[in-house]
């Protein structure tokens, strides 16, 4: 976000990444690319308000990737000493044959530092900092109820130092602080036991957990859910109508329809909104986008993972498939340009096209209305994971704070509920969009690894859904 | 530096600091993966990597640093000095010492001496056999052969020394196929000794989409279910931290204290068996000889799985299962090669038992939609409607529901069909298991 003027801070010099990359290109590559990172993270873990483990990891490496028209090899290395990234350079232009030539194209580079604006960073924090935060959370949710058994509390930091050099003249530097809070709850009697959890997550410095993340709040959050949970009794099944809170509801767009516009999928033709762009897939109501530009954010980047630059991507506009998640070679694939979604977890993925921070736009329709309009259904106040087969769209998540619905009213909550669907028929069954947008942190595992994403929306109702769930009627 | 250099100076610091004892863990390896698709290379991924981690003791507690820069030894270990000042658990987590491990032979995966060429080749041989095998295999989705070696060595102030290499091979392919109304996709892989098994694969995967056209849900209700191999083997992977001692010990488990009780359906046994060809080692992640075990025989619980700190702490041995899903990770708790014991019971056979109900072939979910505190589960499921001992029709777009705890009392019979799942992270195998009842969620 913020270009800092030209102090050197990369993993390594021009002229280094000059030989790296004409040694990738020897065998006919017409891209290269290289990645450096250098990645130091903290994590401790704590269960009932005693630190219980504390680990750091400094991960250190490099990878090469070439490619011919849409042939792409990589090839990674834990090393970043000039020696060992020119053999690895060697190693993926090897996988398109023969050294041929000496590329002659020239590569004038073109110098960018980004930094993420912090106050504190973590290299000037200890863990006692740390553990104090922690504390905190756990000391909340144990007082929070007589019913929480036991608080468990993990807290990460870490940053991530890139350099990304290519032939197309990029050299950029990008420092990419982040830092996670997870707090746990667990509430038993006798035989039951249940869950609770918040898991807040920002892309600043310690800071944080002054300025922007409540810890006492999302603590108080985790173990209501524990305790209400293990008074809900089971959810019951069958295809109902869904109010799907905002926050991480937005998993639900993530699911049934974010992973189904990487070019990943739709660039091989492997997805249910291949060449759909300019027609309806969604009901009027909704409009999406992916935004990896806003500050501070979980899921935002400076720079992609292949030195493009991050853009607010409009998707969806009134039910419209207005644009798709490009990389580098899903452009080629596709005939389009790249959105700066290229992303990797580390040096040891190649980048592909990825989500950042993902949403459902604000809608019109008032919160109390979708529940009060409701005959029988489920409100799904907070969602667990999911996952999406996007060649066929079919999606499943899970619902971690559930409450039925009858003729209008919350009657109960219900626990152990799951909702599956395909993308294509939910996002045309939503019928409410509420006002009031907010996002949630999550983990997003796919090719490239498991990279930082919010998902967000603002509530919203979908007319049936399958909802899965063990239990029996409920009066 | 050398590595030699870098653990010999990190021990004498982590001595001269006051450390108790100083262990470290070093794992390099090697690895290749190439994706074919349309009869191009469409992916290619090599690499070669090497990380080393530090754990010290000091003053009672335990403390870890990790890193992948071979060049500062004394800083690693201050890091790892630093965290375990911070650590207040009580738990004592003694570091292994000077051992005998024996021998254990693993044999060599399909693909170690096959050049890189043939295993490109074989990539794109798999993406043409699947395409060849029906005109309704219409693209494929992706297409992956690999080859990952690599090795790890165990050394620390008390005397201990282990170290292993290991090899893996495998393939792996999702076809999709179109019958004009539809799509569905299908999956198979081979690994180890048969991942050049090209043929076999296409072959299970393109059945296993082309068995899916024409799915559709079936109404909500309780249904006997017949999990297959890899069903069961998921749901095994997933609540297997009930299993682990330190997850009983933090009271997550639903098993603690339950060595010695039924649990399970006596027709059920469940081994935890580190010798097992599908990857056998001979010691775990803290260095302890492994050894085979049931974990659960004829229904009854006979034992947790421990690693060195919980083991100290209930009294007991350890079981030889700490492990380290990488070398940046510090000392937990897994099962080695875990493993439902097969009955006497053929497909067909299973399916007569049945009678009617649903055949559960696939789930998914996984990561999010299963409990291991409570042992609930509600996933999104396929598989096949079964009336009086024969398959209907396929079904799709439903959920199955239950908790894993009532499921090991619900089974009803055990097939012969024990299969491994692809490895992730771990080694699950299961025969087909039929269940009385699961709730299913469908229209």
């Amino acid at each position: 976000m913020n270009p800092i003027g030209t102090t050197t801070t990369a993993l390594v010099s021009e002229e280094t990444a000059l030989a790296v990359l004409r040694e990738a290109q020897k065998s006919g590559a017409d891209y290269a690319e290289l990645f450096l990172e250098d990645n130091e993270s903290t994590r401790i873990e704590m269960i009932d308000g005693k630190v219980e483990s504390a680990n750091f990891a400094r991960i250190s490496g490099a990878g090469v990737r070439v490619l011919l028209g849409t042939q792409s090899a990589y090839a990674y290395c834990a090393d970043i000493n000039e020696a060992t990234l020119l053999e690895t350079a060697r190693a993926a232009a090897a996988a398109l044959g023969e050294a041929k030539f000496a590329p002659n194209g020239e590569i004038r580079f073109v110098r960018k530092h980004f930094t993420t604006p912090v106050k504190q960073r973590f290299d000037t924090i200890g863990n006692a900092d740390r553990v104090e935060v922690m504390r905190t959370g756990a000391r909340v949710i144990k007082a929070t109820s007589s019913e929480v058994t036991q608080a468990m509390v993990r807290y990460l930091d870490q940053v991530q130092r890139v350099t990304i050099a290519n032939t197309d003249g990029v050299f950029v530097t990008d420092e990419r602080p982040r830092t996670r809070i997870y707090l746990q709850a667990v509430a038993m009697n006798g035989t039951e036991a249940q869950t609770g959890y918040e898991g807040p997550g920002c892309c600043r410095g310690f800071e944080t957990y002054r300025d922007v993340i409540d810890v006492e709040k999302y603590a108080v959050s985790a173990a209501n859910m524990a305790v209400t949970m293990l008074h809900a009794p089971e959810c019951p099944a069958g295809n109902l109508p869904v109010v799907i809170d905002g926050g991480f509801g937005g998993v639900i767009f993530h699911e049934a329809c974010g992973h189904s516009l990487e070019a990943t999928a739709v660039g091989r033709n492997n997805s249910v909104f291949s060449g759909k762009l300019g027609t309806k897939i969604a009901a009027d109501c909704v409009s999406a986008v992916d935004d990896g530009t806003l500050p501070g954010e979980w899921g935002s980047i400076n720079v992609d993972d292949e030195g493009g630059t991050p853009q607010r991507n409009l998707l969806i506009e009134n039910g419209i498939l207005k644009g798709y998640l490009i990389d580098k070679l899903g452009s080629r694939r596709m005939g389009m340009p790249s959105t700066g979604s290229s992303r990797r977890q580390g040096y040891m993925f190649a980048p592909t096209s990825r989500m950042t921070n993902t949403f459902i736009c604000a809608g019109k329709d008032e919160d109390e209305e979708m529940i009060s309009s409701m005959a029988e259904g489920l409100y799904a106040k907070k969602m667990g994971g999911g996952s999406v087969n996007p060649p066929t769209g079919e999606f499943n998540f899970s619902v971690s704070e559930g409450y039925w619905v009858k003729n209008g009213k919350i009657v109960s909550p219900v626990r152990g509920a799951t909702l599956i669907g395909k993308g294509s028929e939910v996002l045309l069954k939503i019928d409410r969009v509420g006002k009031n947008m907010w996002m949630s942190p999550g983990m997003c595992g796919s090719l490239s690894g498991s990279v930082p994403t919010n998902v967000g929306q603002a509530r919203i109702r979908v007319s049936g859904m399958t909802i899965g769930g063990k239990g029996g009627a409920i009066e | 530096m050398t590595y030699q250099e870098f653990a010999k100076r990190a021990k004498d610091y982590a001595a001269q600091i006051g450390c108790a004892s100083a262990e470290l863990y070093y794992a390099n390896g090697e690895s290749f993966e190439v994706n074919a698709n349309a009869g191009e290379i469409d992916r290619y991924s090599v690499s070669r990597e090497a990380g080393v981690s530090v754990r010290v003791a000091l003053n009672g507690k335990e403390g870890y640093a990790y890193t992948e820069r071979i060049d500062d030894p004394e800083k690693l270990v201050d890091h790892a000095a630093d965290n375990a000042k911070s650590i207040e658990s009580e738990d004592d987590h003694p570091m292994q010492t000077k051992q005998t491990y024996q021998p254990v032979t693993r044999a060599d995966s399909a693909l170690k001496n096959k050049t890189e060429s043939e295993r490109i080749a074989l990539a794109k041989k798999l993406e043409q056999a699947c395409l060849a095998l029906d005109p309704r295999v219409k693209r494929v989705v992706y297409c992956t052969a690999g080859y990952d070696s690599g090795a790890v060595v165990m050394e620390n102030s008390l005397g201990l020394y282990a170290e292993r290499s290991t090899n893996s091979s495998y393939l792996y392919v999702m076809p999709s196929v179109e019958d004009g109304l539809e799509l569905q996709t299908g999956f198979a892989f081979r690994m180890g000794a048969e991942a050049a098994d090209v043929e076999g694969c296409a072959k299970e995967a393109v059945e296993d989409a082309l068995g899916k056209l024409g799915a559709s849900p079936v109404d909500s209700g309780c249904y006997r279910v017949l999990l297959k191999p890899f069903a069961m083997g998921d749901l095994l992977s997933a609540f297997a931290s009930m299993f682990s001692a330190d997850e009983a010990q933090k009271g997550c488990s639903l098993l603690a204290g339950k060595e010695g009780q039924t649990i399970a359906n006596p027709l059920i046994t469940i081994w935890d068996d580190p010798f097992d060809p599908v990857a056998p080692r001979a010691f775990d992640g803290e260095g302890t000889p492994c050894v085979k075990k049931a974990v659960v025989e004829h229904g009854t619980l006979k034992t947790l799985l421990h690693n060195l700190k919980t083991a100290k702490k209930a009294s007991v041995e350890s079981t030889g299962n700490a492990s380290r899903r990488s070398a940046a990770s510090s000392v937990g708790i897994a099962p080695t090669v875990f493993r439902i014991e097969p009955g006497v019971l053929g497909f067909d056979a299973l399916l007569r038992e049945l009678g009617t109900g649903l055949v559960i072939s696939e789930l998914e979910g996984l990561h999010a939609g299963v409990d291991a505190v409570s042992g609930d589960f509600s996933l999104k499921a396929a598989g096949f409607l079964v009336e009086n001992g024969a398959i209907v029709r396929p079904v799709s777009n439903i959920t199955i529901a239950g908790n894993f705890v009532s499921l090991m009392k619900d089974v009803v019979a055990v097939g012969s069909d024990l299969r491994f799942g692809m490895p992730q992270g771990g080694y699950f195998g299961s025969p087909s298991i039929l269940v009385s009842g699961l709730a299913v969620a469908g229209n």
